[in-house]
C-alpha cells in the first residue's frame, strides 16, 4: 500500500528548483509569472523551493556560460533521484543569440541528460507549464524505473 | 582545603567559626584560580577575586564583631533565640554585613563579574568545584542568616528582598551569558543565573518554594559539573574554549557531544531532565506565592524565569552550534576523543541528571521535602543545639511556630510515564521508517560523488564556512541593543570599579534594611 | 494487563496519537494552502497535496552530507515527530480525555514539550554544518524567544482565571482538564471580557509557533535556502513536514481547547435531544467532539495561519521579535492584568 501511495504521489506533487545559468532574467520573470494567480501552477503541485536537496524538476535558464557551467552541474549533481532536468527558453538549448559566444558552454545537453526542452524567446506561460506537466509524467516514469 | 571549608562552614554552629571557614575556602578558591598561573589573565582573575572575596569577608567579620559587641554570644542557636523578634539598628547593621558577605560568596548579581573570569582562568575541575561548592556555600549562609539567626523571612520586605535579588541575578546572568564568546565564561555566567534560580526559591518563604530551590541547587551542581568537564574535554583535545575558533566536534568526539547535549538540555530546561524537574517546581512556587498574598510582583518573577530558561536554551543552542555541529576548523582535526575516564567521569554526572529528574518525587520526598521544612523549623534546631525546651524558655511568646508545612503542587508533570509515551511513539516511528527504508542512503555512500554529498552553496565549491557564536542571534540582539552595550561598559573589568559596586551594594542594602527592617 | 498495554498502545498509535495526527495534520495544512490560495484568487493545489508531497518525499533518496553528523541528521527528525504526537496527547477533546494521561502534562509543561520539536529540528539543521543552517538556527531560535513571553503570559492568565473560578487550592490551575471541564459549565473562556487580549495575543502566537508565512524568517526559502532544512531531502525531510503540519494541529487545538471548550457542552446537548443512551451516546459524542474540534480548528487556521498569510509579507527577524515582544506581549500583559484584579 505504501508503495503504491508513493507511486501515485510521485507525479502530483513536483518541486522546481530554478537554476540562473547566465540567463538575461527573462526567462526568470516568465518562470515565476507561472505560479501567479492567472496561470497559478500550484494547482498541479508545482512549487518553488530553495534548495537543490528538496527538488524534484531542476529548470535552467540561460545560456549556460564558462562562469557558471561547473556551478551548474554541481547543482544538479546534489538532487536526489528521481529528478528530471528541464531547460526553459532557447539559451540552454542551443544558445540563441549568445551562441558562439567566447564565454558561452552551452548547450546544456553537452552535459547532461535534459529530459524536456521548453523552447522560445521567452516561451509562454502556457508552454511552460505543459513542459513542466511533462516533465512530472517522467518523473512517475523515472521512479518506477528506479524501483526495479 | 576548598572541601574542608566548605564541610567547616556546614556543620559550625558558631558564628566566628563560620567566618573562618569562609576565609579557608575563599584563599583556596584564589589559590585554585591562579593554578594555571602560565594563562593569562589567571593572576589578574586570582587577584580580582582576592580583592572582592576581601571585601566580603570584612563584612562577615564586621558582622559578626557587631553581634558578639551586643549579644555578647557567637553560638547560633544562642544568638538566634536573643536576637529573634527584636531587632534594633545594631543588629540590623550586623545582618546587612553579614548578608552582602555571604553574597560575594554565592557571586549574587553585583558580584557576578567575579565568578565569569575565576571560571575562564581555572582548570576545569576546579571550576566544578567553584561553581558547584563554593557558590552554594554562600547561599548555604545566606539561607542560615535570614532563615535562622534572624528569623526574617516571614517579613514581606525580606522576601522581596530575597526575590528580587534572584530574578535580576537570573536575568542580568543569562544575557551576559547570550554574549560571551568563550565556553567556560559562559558556564560561569550561567551558574550566577542558575544561582539566581535558587535565591529567587528559596526567598519566597514557603515549603514549596525552599524544596524547590534546594533542588534546583543539588541539580545545578550536577549539570554544572558535568558541562565544565564537557568543556574541559574540549580543552584538552583542542587546547582552546574560544567560541570562534571551535566546531564541529561531534564527528571527532560523540561521546562527550551526547554528554554535552544531556547537560544543555538539563540547564536549559527541557523535559524530562532535572533542571526541568525543579525549574518547573520554582515556577509554580512563585506563582502560588503569587495567588496566596495577592501580590502580582510575585508573577513577574514567575515569568522571568519561565523566559530564562528559554534565554539558556538560546545559550546553549550557541555552544552547540558553534563547538559541537558545524564545520570542522582545520586547528581542531587532530581533536579525538577522550580517555574512558573523563568520559566515566561525565557519565556518571549525566546518569544522576537523568535519574534526578526522572524521579523528582522521591528526590523530594526524602531529599529537598525534608530539608525544606527544616528551614521552618528553627526551634527544633535551637533545641538539638541547646538541650530540649530552651528556646520555649528563653523566646516565649517569640517562639515561631515550627510547622509540619505540606508541599501542595498545584500543576502535574509524571516524567516516567511521558518518558514512556515518547519511546513508544518513538518506537513505532522508527519501525515505519525502517520498514519504509527511510535510511535507504547506504548503498550511495560508497560510490563517492564528491559533488552529491558535498554541502550546499549555491552550487559554489565546499569552502569552511562556520557560523560561529557571535553570529547568532542577531535579531534579537539587535533589539536589545542598547541593554547590551549598556552591559558592555558596566563590566569594565576594573577590579577598581568592581569593589565600588560592592561597596555601593553595601550601602543600597544598608539603607533598604534600615528602612524597612525597623 | 495485557489488554491495557494495547489500549494505551491504540491511543498513541492511532487516537489521539499517531495516526490521528498524521491525517488531521496533513488535512489542516492542505486547508491552509488551498485557503491561501483562494484568498489570492488562485485555484490552489488539491486539498490532499500535503499527502501527496509526503508520500513523494518518501519515495526520493535520502542524501546524508559527507560533512553531517549522520546519527543526529537521521534522529532529529523523528525524535521531533515523537514528541509533537506525544504532546498531542495531553490535549484534550472537549469531554474525551484519557483519564490517565490528565495527570501526565500541565500547561507549563506543554510550553516547554513545545520546545523539543523546535530544538530538534535546530539540531538536525546544525548537524548539517551548513552555513544556512547556522543561521536558520538562529532565526528558529530568536522565534521561539520571541513567542515565548507572550505565551507564558497567556497561559498564566488562563491559570489564574480558571483557578480562581473554580476555587482550586491557591486559586491556580494548570491543568487542561480542569480549564476544559470549567468551560463545559461556565461558558467558553473566549466570552469572558478580561480574556479576550489573551486569545487574540494567543491567535498571534499561532504562526510564529509554526512558523508559517510571515513570521518564517528561519525557513525563508529565497533568501536562505529554507536554512534548516537546506540539505534535508528524501524521507527526512518529509518528516519535518509533517512535523510542521502536526505543530499546526497542536497549536490550533490547543487554541480550541483553551478558548472554545465550552462549545463542546452543545454536543451533550443535541445527543440528549436526539435520545441515544448508554454505549451509543457515549460513542456519538466522542465522534461529534472530533469532528467539532476538527471544525474549529480548520476555523482557527482559517484566521490565524491562512488570513495572516494571505496578506502580509514576511518579516524580518528582528521586526519579529519586536513585534511579539511589544504588541503581543502588551496584548496578554494586559489580559493578565485583568484577570489578577478580578475584572
Amino acid at each position: 500500500m505504501f508503495k503504491k501511495l508513493i507511486a501515485e504521489s510521485t507525479g502530483k506533487s513536483p518541486w522546481l528548483f530554478h537554476i540562473n545559468a547566465g540567463s538575461c532574467n527573462g526567462c526568470d520573470i516568465e518562470l515565476v509569472s507561472v505560479l501567479t494567480p492567472r496561470y497559478d501552477a500550484e494547482r498541479l503541485g508545482f512549487k518553488l523551493t530553495g534548495s537543490p536537496r528538496h527538488a524534484d524538476i531542476v529548470v535552467v535558464t540561460g545560456p549556460v556560460t564558462e562562469q557558471s557551467l561547473n556551478r551548474v552541474l554541481r547543482s544538479i549533481e546534489q538532487v536526489p533521484d528521481p529528478k528530471c532536468i528541464v531547460t526553459m527558453g532557447s539559451c540552454p538549448q542551443s544558445g540563441n543569440v549568445f551562441r558562439g559566444s567566447y564565454s558561452v558552454a552551452g548547450p546544456l545537453s553537452k552535459y547532461v541528460h535534459v529530459d524536456v526542452d521548453v523552447a522560445g524567446c521567452t516561451p509562454k506561460p502556457e508552454a511552460v507549464i505543459d513542459g513542466l506537466y511533462l516533465a512530472t509524467q517522467i518523473l512517475a516514469q523515472k521512479r518506477k524505473e528506479m524501483k526495479k | 582545603m576548598l572541601a574542608g571549608g566548605v564541610m567547616g562552614l556546614v556543620l559550625s554552629g558558631d558564628l566566628f567559626n563560620m567566618f573562618i571557614m569562609v576565609e579557608i575556602l575563599t584563599f583556596a578558591a584564589v589559590a585554585l584560580t591562579a593554578f594555571r598561573n602560565r594563562v593569562t589573565g589567571a593572576l589578574e582573575a586570582a587577584f580580582k577575586y582576592l580583592v572582592v572575596g576581601c571585601i566580603g569577608s570584612t563584612c562577615i567579620l564586621a558582622g559578626t564583631i557587631l553581634l558578639y559587641h551586643q549579644a555578647h554570644t557567637l553560638n547560633l542557636a544562642q544568638l538566634s533565640t536573643l536576637i529573634a523578634g527584636n531587632l534594633d539598628v545594631n543588629t540590623v547593621i550586623a545582618f546587612v554585613l553579614l548578608f552582602i558577605g555571604f553574597c560575594t560568596k554565592a557571586f549574587i548579581v553585583p558580584f557576578h563579574p567575579l565568578a565569569a573570569d575565576a571560571h575562564g582562568a581555572a582548570p576545569a575541575p576546579v571550576s566544578v568545584l567553584i561553581s558547584g561548592v563554593l557558590t552554594k556555600s554562600g547561599i548555604y549562609g545566606i539561607i542560615r542568616l535570614a532563615y535562622f539567626l534572624f528569623q526574617t523571612m516571614n517579613l514581606g520586605a525580606m522576601q522581596f528582598w530575597l526575590v528580587f535579588l534572584g530574578s535580576v541575578s537570573m536575568f542580568v546572568c543569562v544575557t551576559m551569558a547570550l554574549a560571551q564568546h568563550d565556553f567556560k565564561r559562559l558556564l560561569a555566567f550561567h551558574s550566577i543565573s542558575q544561582i539566581g534560580y535558587v535565591l529567587a526559591a528559596v526567598g519566597l518563604s514557603t515549603a514549596l518554594g525552599a524544596s524547590a530551590g534546594l533542588y534546583h541547587a543539588m541539580n545545578h551542581t550536577l549539570f554544572k559539573g558535568l558541562l565544565f568537564l564537557t568543556a574541559g574535554a574540549v580543552l584538552h583535545e583542542t587546547g582552546t574554549t574560544d567560541l570562534g575558533k571551535l566546531g564541529g566536534l561531534s564527528k571527532k568526539m560523540p561521546w562527550t557531544t551526547a554528554l554535552f547535549l544531556i547537560g544543555a538540555a538539563s540547564i536549559s530546561g527541557i523535559p524530562p531532565f532535572n533542571g526541568f524537574a525543579s525549574k518547573w517546581l520554582i515556577y509554580q512556587a512563585t506563582y502560588e506565592k503569587a495567588a496566596e498574598t495577592g501580590n502580582i510582583g510575585f508573577a513577574f518573577v514567575t515569568i522571568v524565569a519561565l523566559v530564562t530558561s528559554t534565554l539558556t536554551l538560546a545559550s546553549f543552542v550557541k555552544v552547540t552550534q558553534s563547538v559541537f555541529f558545524g564545520q570542522l576548523p582545520k586547528e581542531c582535526e587532530k581533536a579525538k576523543e577522550v580517555s574512558f575516564g573523563m568520559r566515566f567521569a561525565m557519565s556518571i554526572l549525566a546518569l544522576l541528571c537523568i535519574l534526578t529528574g526522572l524521579f523528582p518525587n522521591i528526590v523530594q520526598k526524602y531529599l529537598t521535602g525534608p530539608a525544606g521544612r527544616t528551614l521552618f523549623n528553627v526551634s527544633a534546631y535551637i533545641d538539638g543545639m541547646m538541650g530540649k525546651g530552651y528556646a520555649q524558655a528563653t523566646m516565649g511568646t517569640n517562639m515561631p511556630e515550627a510547622g509540619n508545612r505540606a508541599i501542595e503542587i498545584v500543576g502535574v508533570w509524571n516524567p516516567v510515564n511521558w518518558l514512556m509515551l515518547l519511546m513508544i511513539a518513538l518506537l513505532a516511528i522508527c519501525i515505519v521508517a525502517i520498514a519504509s527504508k527511510y535510511d535507504a542512503v547506504r548503498e550511495n555512500k560508497t560510490e563517492k560523488v564528491e559533488a552529491k554529498y558535498s554541502l550546499f552553496y549555491g552550487g559554489e565549491e565546499t569552502e569552511f564556512s562556520q557560523v560561529g557564536g557571535g553570529d547568532l542571534f542577531w535579531g534579537f540582539k539587535h533589539n536589545w541593543r542598547h541593554y547590551f552595550s549598556f552591559m558592555h561598559d558596566l563590566h569594565s573589568g576594573i577590579v577598581n570599579d568592581y569593589s565600588l559596586w560592592a561597596v555601593v551594594a553595601l550601602a543600597l542594602a544598608m539603607v533598604y534594611a534600615l528602612i524597612v527592617l525597623l | 494487563m495485557i489488554l491495557d498495554a494495547l489500549k494505551y498502545l491504540a491511543y498513541v498509535l492511532i487516537f489521539p496519537g499517531f495516526l490521528f495526527c498524521f491525517l488531521t495534520g496533513l488535512l489542516l495544512a492542505g486547508i491552509d494552502r488551498k485557503l491561501v490560495a483562494r484568498m489570492q484568487k488562485r485555484v490552489g493545489p488539491p486539498i490532499l497535496q500535503p499527502f501527496y508531497d509526503f508520500f513523494k518525499l518518501c519515495g526520493k533518496k535520502t542524501i546524508v552530507p559527507a560533512a553531517a553528523n549522520k546519527t543526529v541528521f537521521l534522529m532529529a527528525p523523528l525524535l521531533g515527530l515523537a514528541s509533537l504526537v506525544v504532546l498531542q496527547l495531553f490535549i484534550p477533546v472537549f469531554r474525551f480525555q484519557i483519564a490517565a494521561f490528565s495527570n501526565v502534562a500541565d500547561m507549563i509543561v506543554i510550553l516547554y514539550l513545545l520546545l523539543i520539536p523546535a530544538v530538534s529540528i535546530i539540531m538536525g539543521g546544525a548537524s548539517t554544518g551548513s552555513p544556512y543552517a547556522g543561521i536558520g538556527l538562529s532565526r528558529e531560535m530568536v522565534t521561539v524567544l520571541a513567542c515565548e513571553l507572550p505565551l507564558v503570559l497567556v497561559l498564566l492568565s488562563v491559570g489564574r482565571y480558571v483557578g480562581t473560578a473554580i476555587g482550586a487550592k491557591d486559586g491556580i490551575s494548570f491543568s487542561l482538564s480542569q480549564i476544559v471541564g470549567y468551560q463545559l459549565e461556565g461558558g467558553s473562556l473566549i466570552t469572558k471580557a478580561s480574556l479576550i487580549p489573551a486569545a487574540i495575543a494567543f491567535l498571534l502566537v499561532i504562526p510564529g509557533e509554526t512558523g508559517n508565512h510571515p513570521f518564517d524568517a528561519a525557513e525563508a526559502e529565497t533568501e536562505i535556502c529554507e536554512g534548516m532544512l537546506a540539505e534535508y531531502s528524501g524521507a527526512p525531510l518529509g518528516v519535518f513536514k509533517l512535523s510542521h503540519a502536526i505543530k499546526m494541529l497542536t497549536m490550533t487545538s490547543l487554541f480550541v481547547m483553551l478558548f472554545f471548550g465550552g462549545v463542546g457542552a452543545g454536543v451533550d446537548n443535541l445527543v440528549a435531544l436526539i435520545g441515544l443512551t448508554g454505549g451509543a451516546a457515549t460513542a456519538v459524542t466522542i465522534i461529534l467532539d472530533i469532528l467539532l474540534m476538527f471544525l474549529l480548528c480548520v476555523v482557527v487556521t482559517a484566521v490565524g495561519i491562512s488570513l495572516v498569510h494571505a496578506v502580509t509579507a514576511r518579516l524580518k527577524i528582528e521586526q519579529i521579535f519586536k513585534y511579539y515582544w511589544t504588541v503581543v506581549s502588551a496584548l496578554a500583559l494586559l489580559s493578565l492584568v485583568l484577570v489578577w484584579y478580578g475584572l
